[in-house]
């Protein structure tokens, strides 16, 4: 959690799109963008990027007002890929409420795949996080390519571990709202755990996740 | 140097609105709106405090425009601005652009700085550490190739040792057994060879008796021909010749198995074949008492030394212990038979009895010393020593997991120390 702030009644929350390098984290955010409605969110901030790179962050905020009248904002932030740029990930990674991991589902990235979810490892210790009991899911994205890890081979690696995943091609738009929704009802327990949303401010999962997942009326 | 879990600035702070403004940074922008005609210009944040204004000397009223300003999409103040000509709207909105997209580039510069210098204090940091680290290593490597001659020959030579150990206890291991059989086997046949030599040895006796008896009892009687002729036969078959070597012949093969009797019984000793009673001993009397047993043995110029002090009970077979001891000052005897000096002390220290035999014999020969302890290796006379002494010492005293160091001199003598580990149940 970034802040709480009791004289103004504020929640701030922090989500982070993990992954290697050019997995489509920002890619995810900009569906998200385009998907969901303007109505409480605000505008995806990309900050300076290089030849399409991230080098600091995008950042995608999204706010609602509980019933006990608080408000509650939910920053969604993602990381810079490139190994070199471990600093910031960590800088970025602190005090996070929930992370997505981005993977590339293409054959040739099977080891920065490993590589990446090493590093989040290694981070969230490095910030005091426990990759055990923070919101977790994963994404292998690009399914739309060829040359891909089969879904069996992903299972089989996966599935033991319990932590949820998602297929999605984020360029065609594909299971990119199927993971924020996971991403968000995980988060939501976690959080829930802590500041008490159901019972102290009346705010439901569902209606948590209903508020800030609102699909733009044309898309349907 | 700050703790790392203990960085100060987080990712996602939330700005207000007059952290992303500076009045320096809008004066020119509020100076130009004020000269176009623009009346009043009011900045407030989103609780109602006014962050800038600027407005007309003598205005009071006219018609106003508001807008909203956001920062993260997040209503954050209001501006309101205020002109007495209508046609001045357009202005107002340019001016809140402007304004709008100053906060956003404000909000942009701020993020990547706040990241950035985050990011550099933690480089610098790790940096720092890599240093360290590298530094650690580099004085421990250093310290490595300035050592690592003097480290490679003490390990070479360790391993040497061990290595010598292990064939040394190889061999004593195999050795034992084949002894165990060989003193099994060897034991059989002795006895009844010994046996019989002694009944043969009572048989020629008797013979010689009747042949002598016969001898007397025919010379007697008047056969001279037949006395004479058989006088002529034992003289040519030299019969008593004969009858007087047959008994020598027998009591040199008795002494000879005899002999061998005495090398089997060491090789059992070797090879435990008979194990005794263990009992708590003073190793200061087994020694005496060992002396005692030489007194015949030892010349009467030669000089025994002996400094003995207090020793702890030591829980062994004593029949072990004392022929070890017989076995080293035997072989002290052996070596100078004038002007012997002998000095025997023992001591108590750490747990282990130390035991020291120091003669002034001629020392044992370099190229044979490393041979000492082989069964069966000597450099006395055939039939003077077995071969077994020190390879008896060697197995009585490790059995007690004790230790044996000789060290040599030649011409100078030879030093014998043994070192015996005392276990609980020994202590007096």
């Amino acid at each position: 959690m970034i802040e709480y702030d009791e004289t103004e009644k504020r929640m701030v929350f922090k989500l982070v799109y993990y992954g290697p390098a050019l997995s489509g984290k920002t890619t995810n955010l900009l569906r998200l963008h385009d998907i969901l409605d303007t109505e409480g969110r605000g505008d995806l901030m990309v900050l300076d990027t290089k030849d399409d790179r991230t080098i600091f962050f995008d950042l995608l905020p999204f706010f609602l007002t509980t019933p006990s009248g608080w408000k509650l904002k939910i920053k969604v932030y993602t990381v810079p890929g490139q190994v070199k740029h471990d600093a910031t990930r960590k800088a970025v990674l602190q005090r996070a409420d929930g992370i997505a991991f981005i993977a590339d589902s293409q054959l040739s990235e099977i080891r920065n795949n490993f590589q990446s979810f090493e590093n989040l490892e290694k981070n969230l210790t490095f910030v005091g996080l426990d990759i055990a009991t923070i919101p977790l899911v994963i994404q292998f994205n690009k399914r739309d390519l060829q040359k891909i890890i089969p879904e069996e081979d992903i299972e089989r690696v996966w599935r033991p571990t319990g932590i949820p995943i998602f297929f999605a091609s984020a360029l065609k738009g594909w299971g990119v709202i199927e993971t924020f929704q996971m991403l968000l009802d995980k988060t939501y327990d976690y959080i829930d755990k802590r500041y008490s949303l159901q019972d102290v401010h009346g705010l439901s999962k569902e209606e948590f996740i209903q508020r800030i997942v609102r699909k733009k009326a044309m898309d349907h | 140097m700050g703790n790392k879990q203990d960085i100060q600035y987080v990712v996602g702070k939330e700005k207000r609105l007059k952290d992303l403004i500076s009045e320096s940074e809008l004066s020119p922008l509020l100076n130009s709106a004020l000269k176009a005609g623009i009346c009043n210009i009011t900045l407030k944040d989103d609780t109602g405090n006014i962050i800038v204004e600027a407005k007309q000397e003598g205005f009071t009223s006219g018609l106003s425009c508001q807008y909203t300003l956001t920062v993260e999409g997040e209503p954050a103040g209001q501006l309101l601005i205020t002109s007495d000509a209508e046609e001045l709207k357009p202005l107002a909105d340019l001016i809140y652009e402007a304004l709008r997209s100053i906060i956003n580039s404000n909000l942009k510069r701020v993020l990547t700085t706040e990241v950035h210098s985050s990011v550099v204090t933690q480089s610098y940091e790790e940096l720092l550490e890599t240093n360290r680290k590298l530094k650690e290593s580099e004085t421990r490597y250093r310290d490595l190739a300035e050592n690592l001659d003097r480290k490679v020959q003490e390990r070479t030579e360790e391993l040497k040792k061990a290595y010598t150990r292990l064939i040394q206890q190889e061999k004593m291991a195999s050795i034992g057994q084949l002894a165990a059989g060989l003193a099994h086997e060897i034991n059989n046949p002795m006895g009844f060879i010994m046996s019989n030599l002694s009944t043969l040895q009572r048989y020629i006796e008797r013979l010689r008796e009747f042949i002598n008896t016969q001898a007397e009892a025919i010379r007697k009687t008047s056969l001279t021909e037949l006395i004479s002729s058989i006088e002529e036969k034992r003289k040519v078959l030299k019969i008593d010749y004969l009858l007087q070597d047959s008994i020598e012949l027998i009591r040199d093969s008795l002494e000879g198995s005899e002999r061998v009797k005495k090398i089997v019984s060491d090789l059992k000793g070797f090879s435990h074949i008979d194990d005794a009673k263990i009992s708590i001993i003073d190793i200061n009397k087994e020694i005496d008492r060992t002396l005692n047993v030489l007194i015949h043995e030892i010349p009467d110029d030669a000089e025994i030394v002996k400094e003995y002090n207090d020793l702890p009970g030591f829980r062994c077979n004593p029949a072990s212990i004392c022929q070890a001891f017989l076995n080293i000052i035997l072989n002290a005897l052996q070596a100078r038979q004038q002007g012997l000096k002998l000095k025997i002390s023992t001591y108590y220290k750490d747990g282990m009895i130390h035991v020291i035999f120091s003669d002034n014999g001629p020392g044992i020969p370099e190229d044979i010393r490393e041979r000492i302890f082989e069964p069966f290796f000597t450099t006395k006379e055939i039939g003077k020593g077995t071969g077994l002494g020190l390879t008896v010492v060697y197995d009585v005293i490790t059995s007690y997991g004790g230790g044996i160091d000789i060290e040599s001199k030649t011409g100078e003598g030879t030093t014998v120390k043994l070192t015996l580990p005392v276990k609980g149940d020994g202590d007096v």
